[in-house]
């Protein structure tokens, strides 16, 4: 049963076309990236799965059932931009949050001190909101989403404007919960959290789908045709048949070739060439290359189409 | 019903502990009182003390017309009599000095029997207060010399002079006194007025508040508009309920202190009624406002707006002397069921003189039906306003918002 499924969802706002025919599922256990540039409606899609905006058409199911927004109570939600009563103190706040979702006093109480010592934020449990730090407050804003153990937790950018070691931290907390069987979904920009954390990811652009399946799925789709070298001496051998893009930052040079079998016809000629090769790695594309490409399609797509309508 | 309670739980603890609240309970019927008192004795000293000179030929006229504004009823003002000799350019020096505040002159009539010739110079021609008492010392004073003339006796002359007393009894024949019915009808019209002001922009501003802050986005993920609103209005408004009760509870004991001797007394009915209509007329006004803090991301666009929450009001002030006078025509009938006006003018017609039953139970149905119709659009107007932010909306789209959904 997935968790969450949404069935050819569309979101039209006055005249833009937010979300266009989207369909994703999410299984029980997953950890589940949600991918896009800059305006491709992440935000308008998360804002359907939990009910606050409907879809023009399409259906949203949450747990194998129609939405209902009783099933909200098993649903934690980090917005995108965050939000705190300023002059409330964390505690009551967190309280707060925690008895809107189903929570009695108590438990929320005991749950809030709980977490708060899990991320590492017992001093700031007595302070007002507005005197904590940003990264303070968007963990808060983070065990808020949690305290009433949902079973699908849903989080708009989670880690933006965290250091490192909080970041870190946070991601941490989400591999433990996906490992006690809740679905995680997040958006992100940040290609290198996807590829370490995601068990399936979905890429959408212009509000479109682009791309989605689990991260072995995806990546095997792409031929492993990326070459990393690390030479010294004749650079003339990056100009082989085989080789459709070369960036060369003296001495280190990335390959993109036409076909995976290429990369022993690069070597060789390099060797013949008496390139002294340091380092020569055949790897599959990163994520973020896949984005990139995947993205870049898309919009020359519509432009192309736009010339035609025209 | 949980969550609007959690709602306005969180709004009322929040708002009571504020320094604001305390501030505001203690400093506004310090200020209020004061003003009234301030007035009070302003109104004590207005009777004119000006310093005038009067120069004729009639030295009865003048000794009578110095009496007069001397010791009058509206007067206390210092005349010095002059003989007709008496150059002009020296009281005209005089004033100039500010030694007289201004002078009359009086001209005897050339046929004997016809009035004298009056000619007042003030120093300020703005200064009415002064030249009215002269009239009015005037008129006296020569109503009493012809009434002399034709032999009335002094004490008939007073007799016939004094001021009419007029007693306006209650209903049930007792001693009423209007002047004091009025007074309470009054406060607690102003009472009212400035609560809901003053409350109604806090119920728009706390809604902004979740706007700006983005708190609603987690809120909306849990609880739906309309409970958030009116979990909103209940909170903020308990807060108002819990001021005004404070302050009451404070005028009594202190009532209770000075003892009866204030002659101030407010019929149980009217209690019932104020507090009925006022329960009314702040849950519309917080209605209204709540619409108001749905449309708008920003206290500056509130401010713009604030106008339609003032309007009902300033338009209830400009009926209140209308209805005050002639509480059962059919102008006050009317005004008196709007449901904007209704809590405020309803509640005065019902301590000026009671209206029929059924005009009170129209007005009640009224206000709730509008209270409900308010909050319904409200609560749409919010939902999808708050997805829509970043520009302000105008009237079509907001009309076109209450389609949505």
């Amino acid at each position: 049963m997935p968790i969450v499924e949404l069935e050819k969802i569309r979101k039209v706002y006055d005249t833009k076309v937010a979300v266009e025919g989207l369909s994703l599922s999410i299984e029980q256990g997953t950890m589940f990236g949600l991918l896009g540039p800059n305006g491709s409606g992440k935000t308008s899609s998360i804002r359907m799965m939990i009910g606050m905006t409907v879809p023009d058409s399409g259906s949203v199911s949450l747990f194998g059932k129609p939405f209902d927004r009783k099933a909200l109570h098993r649903v934690g939600y980090l917005p995108e931009e965050r939000g705190l009563y300023k002059k409330m103190k964390v505690l009551d706040q967190l309280v707060f949050l925690g008895q809107l979702h189903g929570l009695s006093e108590a438990t929320a109480r005991s749950r809030s001190i709980a977490w708060c010592e899990r991320v590492q934020i017992t001093e700031a449990i007595e302070k007002k909101t507005e005197e904590l730090s940003k990264g303070m407050q968007q963990k808060i804003q983070f065990i808020a989403a949690l305290l009433h153990e949902p079973e699908l937790i849903i989080m708009d950018e989670p880690f933006s404007g965290l250091d490192p070691v909080n970041a870190e931290l946070l991601q941490d907390t989400l591999i433990d919960l996906r490992k006690e069987g809740k679905a995680v979904l997040f958006s992100t920009h940040r290609m290198d959290q996807v590829e370490k954390m995601c068990d399936a990811i979905a890429l959408i652009s212009r509000g479109k789908l682009v791309l989605s399946g689990s991260m072995r799925e995806v990546k095997s789709s792409y031929p492993r045709n990326r070459v990393h070298v690390v030479f010294s001496g004749d650079d003339s051998f990056l100009k082989n048949a085989e080789v459709e893009e070369a960036k060369n930052y003296a001495g280190v040079a990335e390959l993109k070739l036409h076909s995976e079998a290429g990369a022993q016809k690069v070597l060789a000629e390099a060797i013949s060439r008496g390139t002294v090769i340091h380092r020569f790695e055949v790897k599959e594309p990163t994520l973020e290359e896949i984005f990139i490409e995947r993205v870049r399609a898309s919009f020359g797509d519509e432009e192309a189409r736009g010339i035609v309508d025209a | 019903m949980h969550n609007i309670w959690l709602i306005a739980k969180r709004e009322y603890t929040e708002r009571i502990k504020t320094k604001g609240f305390l501030i505001a309970t203690i400093l506004i019927p310090l200020l209020m009182g004061g003003g009234l008192f301030g007035v009070a004795t302003l109104a004590e000293k207005s009777k004119t003390t000006a310093h005038i000179a009067v120069v004729g030929t009639q030295p009865q006229l003048e000794a009578d017309l110095k009496r007069e504004l001397e010791n009058g009823k509206n007067s206390k003002m210092t005349v010095d009599v002059l003989s007709a000799s008496t150059e002009h350019a020296v009281l005209d020096r005089e004033m100039a000095n500010k030694l007289l505040d201004g002078y009359l002159v009086i001209v005897p009539a050339a046929v004997q029997g016809q009035r004298p010739t009056f000619d007042f110079t003030p120093r300020s021609t703005a200064d009415l207060a002064t030249s009215s008492a002269i009239e009015q010392a005037l008129h006296r004073v020569l109503t009493r010399e012809y009434l002399a003339d034709k032999g009335v006796s002094e004490t008939e002359t007073a007799a016939l002079l004094a001021p009419v007393t007029l007693n306006v009894l209650g209903k049930n024949g007792a001693h009423g006194n209007s002047r004091t019915s009025f007074l309470v009808a009054y406060v607690l019209f102003f009472l009212m007025y400035m609560v809901v002001l003053l409350y109604g922009m806090n119920v728009a501003r706390s809604i902004i508040e979740e706007k700006t802050s983005r708190v609603f986005e987690v809120l909306l993920a849990t609880i739906k508009p309309d409970e958030l609103l009116a979990g909103k209005i209940l909170g903020v408004g308990a807060v108002g309920l819990t001021q005004v009760a404070i302050w009451m509870v404070a005028a009594g004991l202190i009532a209770a202190r000075l003892g009866a001797t204030s002659g101030v007394q407010i019929s149980m009915p009217q209690v019932v009624f104020f507090i009925v209509y006022f329960a009314l007329g702040y849950a519309l006004y917080s209605a209204v406002a709540a619409a108001l803090g749905a449309m708008t991301n920003s206290e500056q666009e509130l401010q713009q707006l604030n106008m339609f929450l003032m309007m009902p009001l300033f338009f209830s002030m400009l009926m209140l002397m209308p209805v005050v006078t002639n509480p059962n025509s059919l102008m006050s009938r009317i005004v008196s069921q709007i449901p904007f006006c209704a809590p405020l003018l309803m509640d005065l017609r019902i301590s000026i003189s009671m209206p029929q039953p059924w005009e009170i139970a129209l007005s009640i149905g009224l206000i709730l039906i509008t209270i409900y119709a308010v909050l319904w659009v409200s609560s749409r107007i919010y939902r999808v306003g708050i997805l829509m932010y970043g520009k302000k909306p105008n009237l079509p789209e907001i009309l076109r918002w209450l389609k949505y959904s």
